[in-house]
């Protein structure tokens, strides 16, 4: 079932992620924060280090593209950070202590990581000038924070969307 | 760390980063054009978001419209004070347009560039990631939507299309941080005064108004709209008002911030401007292309 349900939540946050967009900028006590979306990411993430990486790879690598052509119009950028961020995620996994907490901690890591790279590749093809600490206060902290509410609330689903698909993982990750 | 870069992974790898690299810097070339497999991802994705993007409007409207009762009161009453003034307001403007119509034709004066085709359009999505401000449209070539139109909401004007595709259009906002990114603009007053609004201050939230006469005079709340002289846009769509005129980085022009008078966050309902007066190629920055080109 899962070979079915993968593609449809990745479909489905896909599509959702520009529509919270629309909220953004948010304006609290007169000052802005950008909010960034990352659920596709997080969501392949959790893939990869609960189901299998060959599959969160592909579904990256795919949908990077479209988000490349869509939104960005420079081809490249997501569909190469999407996978790049996948594979780190697998290296990294096997190195940690294996359940929930690890991976959402593990999945804000390399969203930081992320999005620091992007900052400095639109600061690159000067598409941005904004210094580094309007990057950190107006946007990577509300980022980061709305993206961790969402792995929290959706995170254990996922994880157990992928653990049940196969005996032999339910075994291996406990409760915790 | 061997196995993860043994030598045909790394020769990989570096091909990876090759085409890579070629790819990015062939795309950010030429970035307003739209191959035709782009197109197809496009106008596939495009109708896609549309999809998803309605019940998200149904439910942001519901929520709006529950914002607007509880302040229903309050309203109420500011707008039955200004009822009293509009009946006289209606009756100058009827009065000032059939006048005005007499004068054109007196000069025998047809095309106006304040006279435009309005295209209705919905904003299916916004870019995630907000680095570019860039909006999508369920409108395209199909509904007569051309590169560079004006594009507005009740508020104002927000921004101007980039690219189009049949059934979808991108619009880059005015709040950008593109350099080339220029709108023809006059500051109503007596005498009215031509700038061009040329980028955007993201820590005062506010546009740059530039190369304006420094001799002319320009007060703080003086509203700014566009001029229709840069060759797309048509005249007289409000951009916003002036907060504070400085001198610019060279000492030669005059600067204005311009507070926009649009809201950018929560864009629903938008429209785009067809100039009925003929339209000049280029970027509505007062060249066309072939001059752009030699600059």
């Amino acid at each position: 079932m899962i070979r079915f349900l993968v593609p449809i939540v990745c479909l489905v946050l896909f599509f959702v992620e520009p529509i919270f967009g629309l909220f953004s900028p948010l304006s609290i006590g007169g000052s802005f924060y950008y909010v960034v979306p990352r659920f596709l990411i997080l969501f392949l993430i959790f893939l990869t280090v609960f189901y299998e990486l060959r599959h969160a790879l592909f579904y990256g690598l795919f949908f990077g593209l479209l988000y490349d052509v869509f939104y960005i119009d420079i081809i490249g950028l997501y569909s190469f950070l999407y996978p790049a961020v996948c594979l780190i995620a697998a290296y990294f996994f096997k190195k940690i202590p294996q359940n929930l907490l690890s991976a959402t901690l593990l999945a804000l890591g390399l969203l930081i990581a992320m999005e620091v790279a992007l900052y400095l590749f639109f600061q690159l093809i000067g598409l941005t000038d904004a210094p580094a600490g309007t990057f950190l206060t107006s946007r990577l902290w509300p980022t980061l924070i709305a993206n961790a509410l969402y792995l929290g609330l959706l995170g254990w689903v996922f994880r157990s969307m992928m653990v049940t698909q196969d005996p032999q993982r339910g075994t291996k990750f406990g409760l915790y | 760390m061997p196995q993860f870069l043994s030598n045909k992974r790394l020769i990989l790898l570096l091909i990876g980063v090759i085409l890579l690299v070629a790819l990015i810097s062939l795309t950010l070339r030429d970035r307003g054009q739209v191959s035709l497999p782009e197109q197809i991802v496009k106008e596939a994705v495009g109708a896609g978001q549309s999809v998803f993007s309605r019940p998200a409007h149904f439910v942001t409207g519901v929520f709006d419209n529950i914002d607007s009762l509880i302040n229903t009161f309050e309203e109420n009453r500011l707008l039955k004070a200004r009822l009293e003034e509009f009946a006289g307001v209606q009756a100058e403007v009827t009065d000032l347009r059939s006048e005005n119509d007499e004068l054109k034709e007196l000069v025998g004066k047809e095309e106006d560039l304040r006279e435009y085709n309005p295209i209705q359009a919905v904003v299916i999505a916004r870019n995630p990631d907000q680095w570019e401000e860039k909006i999508i449209l369920n409108r395209g070539t199909n509904h007569g939507v051309k590169e560079n139109m004006a594009v507005m909401t009740a508020g104002g004007l927000i921004g101007k299309v980039t690219i189009v595709t049949p059934t979808t259009s991108t619009v880059e906002l005015v709040t950008t941080q593109n350099p080339n990114y220029r709108v023809s603009a006059m500051v109503l007053g007596e005498d009215d005064v031509f700038g061009l609004i040329e980028g955007y201050d993201p820590e005062r939230r506010e546009l740059l108004l530039k190369r304006i006469d420094f001799s002319v005079d320009l007060k703080e709340g003086d509203q700014v709209v566009s001029s229709g002289l840069g060759g797309i846009f048509p005249k007289g769509i409000v951009i916003g008002e002036i907060t504070e005129v400085t001198i610019d980085e060279f000492g030669l022009t005059k600067l204005a911030y311009v507070k926009p008078a649009a809201d950018f966050s929560m864009l629903n309902h938008v429209v785009i401007a067809d100039r009925l007066a003929p339209e000049v190629d280029g970027e509505d920055n007062g060249m066309t292309e072939e001059e752009e080109e030699e600059s």
